[in-house]
């Protein structure tokens, strides 16, 4: 029996081994390797088609951490997340939580209600673009309408605000969805009881629904975090970084950095700043996932 | 729902509620129907006031359509759109669905299942602006550039991690008694795996591959980046007419719904386990 156990379980290792090894080959060749060139670069003064030059020390990086242009981008980025997470959360939790507790149609809302989750933001970035526009674009027009003119397109606060709302649009579905899962995994009767005791529906909402669905929520929101940290396509596509560089987010701001500019010193060293300072939000992020994954 | 909390409500908090959800429903709605009605509308009708209703008010046309689809850049980017997305979908799942499958079953003797698990999701939620350089000289180097192949090898890189972790998570649901069982009768590792986890988890495996695919189709950063034109995908093609077209609603309309159209009608098919995915495993169901 030993024998056949063992023989068993040498046959285990290699097969485990061989199904996972590709995968990790595959993560730390196009990783983590890239990285460290990345990290390489950010010394260096990168010409396309010759490499490297020269080996700058800090240089690159003295010059981004003086750059008030750079601060700037990701001042605009955290004011972004900063505005729309929070909205995009409360809404989508309310939503679920009113289709949880009854209104008629659930098979209906869901799946409308998630469709914006699945668009593409350049697309709608650039949709976006004849939805603001101050020559007959839907909104100016309706705002028009009732006497309100907002310069969407050609301010940094209007240019921000008007992405800010697209991606309130396109994102406000994820929370929902994550709640709504969430919520109709509770029993009824939990409900049900709560309702007894309690004096109003608030109480039900604040005391009994936002505690359950909070690790869950947790979750939710630093996904959300972490993407808007991301944020490219529908800036770009909607302001194209204008007026000026006023509505470039970091990521805008880098691709032009990079792929523009080909300044390939001086976009590592954005990225691998950007990576350290988005790192606080990946360190939350994991404690909660370390918690959600067996 | 017939429940206690909906039945003990006031019908005007009732009404309340129903109000916010239709409200909801207006708010997702306006501008899928602002595109569609600015994809048929004639250049004319587009700056026409009160021109909402077809037929009724203006006389729909397909000519926005029709330029577009003659295009052959439009075409040629849907059909590189199309190809990557379903091409890095294949590879990933090749690579990512055994090494998940691994995990999910298998122990590991210095480090546990549960940590590489964790080291595959940091891959995800890094910043792809931090790999943009070393992506882009490395494409270069191999003469990469503006390839399918390219495309095909930042998005698998992209995916992969997703892929283990999400699988991970639902091969954990398929009973070990029904594996344990099939190794009794004699099948081997590779048929169980091959013969009895993979189809029990079918349904999560569709849901991965169908957020794969609308991860790669919707890809801005790199897709701009490092194609120009003969493998420019749908977003790379929106950006550069932007700036060379800027504000034209016709045309803007037209891309827009074919850019978005696949994964949102495909949303709709694949419901259940959306929520799980998304959140890599974290909400059940």
């Amino acid at each position: 029996m030993e024998t056949i156990a063992s023989v068993q379980s040498k046959a285990e290792r290699g097969f485990k081994y061989a199904l996972l090894a590709p995968s990790v080959i595959w993560i730390i060749a196009l990783t983590f390797f890239p990285i460290l060139a990345a990290v390489r670069y950010s010394f260096a003064n990168y010409v396309l088609g010759e490499g490297i030059t020269a080996y700058v020390g800090f240089s690159n990086y003295a010059r981004l951490l003086t750059d008030s242009g750079f601060w700037y981008a990701i001042f605009i980025t955290v004011i972004f997340v900063g505005i729309t997470v929070p909205i995009e959360v409360c809404i989508g939790f309310v939503l679920a939580w009113i289709i949880t507790i009854g209104v008629p149609g659930k098979k209906l809302f869901r799946p409308i209600l998630t469709a914006p989750l699945f668009t593409m933001e350049v697309a709608i970035g650039y949709l976006g673009v004849t939805l603001f526009t101050d020559q007959g674009g839907l909104f100016s027009t309706i705002l028009g309408a009732l006497g309100i003119h907002i310069e969407w397109l050609s301010t940094a606060s209007g240019g921000l605000a008007a992405a800010m709302i697209l991606d309130i649009w396109i994102w406000t579905p994820f929370v929902f969805l994550m709640s709504l899962a969430t919520l109709s995994a509770i029993p009824n009767d939990i409900f049900d009881a709560a309702m007894l005791e309690a004096s109003s529906h608030w109480q039900v909402f604040f005391h009994v629904a936002i505690p359950l669905a909070w690790p869950v929520l947790t979750v939710a929101i630093l996904s959300r975090v972490l993407e808007g940290l991301k944020s490219f396509g529908l800036p770009y596509a909607l302001t194209s970084g204008g007026p000026g560089t006023s509505t470039q987010l970091f990521s805008v701001m880098a691709d032009l950095t990079t792929i523009q500019f080909t300044d390939f010193g001086r976009g590592s060293a954005m990225g691998i700043l950007y990576l350290i300072m988005v790192s606080i939000v990946i360190t939350f992020f994991f404690k909660q996932m370390r918690k959600r994954i067996d | 729902m017939d429940n206690l909390l909906w039945r003990s409500s006031k019908w005007a908090s009732k009404l309340v509620a129903m109000l916010i959800a239709c409200l909801a429903l207006c708010w997702v709605a306006i501008p899928f129907l602002w595109a569609i009605g600015n994809s048929i509308k004639s250049r004319s009708a587009i700056f026409e006031r009160g021109a909402i209703i077809p037929f009724l008010q203006f006389t729909p046309t397909l000519d926005a359509w029709k330029e577009v689809l003659n295009d052959p850049q439009a075409i040629n980017c849907l059909f590189s759109s199309a190809l990557v997305g379903v091409g890095t979908t294949a590879f990933v799942l090749l690579i990512g669905t055994p090494a998940a499958y691994s995990l999910a079953r298998f122990e590991f003797r210095r480090v546990k299942s549960k940590d590489i698990t964790l080291w595959f999701l940091s891959q995800r939620v890094m910043p792809p602006v931090v790999v943009l350089s070393p992506f882009y000289i490395l494409l270069a180097e191999f003469g990469l550039i503006d390839t399918w192949i390219g495309l095909i090898l930042l998005y698998s890189t992209f995916n992969l991690a997703f892929c283990v972790v999400i699988m991970r998570d639902i091969f954990r649901d398929v009973s070990k008694d029904v594996e344990e069982a099939a190794r009794m009768e004699g099948a081997s590792l590779w048929q169980v795996f091959w013969m009895i986890a993979l189809p029990l988890s079918l349904d999560g495996l569709i849901v991965t591959a169908f957020i794969v695919f609308a991860f790669c189709w919707n890809e801005a950063l790199f897709a701009s980046a490092v194609t120009s034109q003969h493998a420019a995908t749908m977003p790379a093609f929106i950006l550069a007419s932007r700036s060379t077209r800027g504000v034209d609603f016709n045309f803007a309309a037209v891309n827009t719904l074919l850019a978005i159209a696949p994964p949102v009608l495909m949303s709709f098919f694949v419901q259940r386990y959306l929520a799980r995915g998304l959140s890599f495993g974290a909400v059940k169901g």
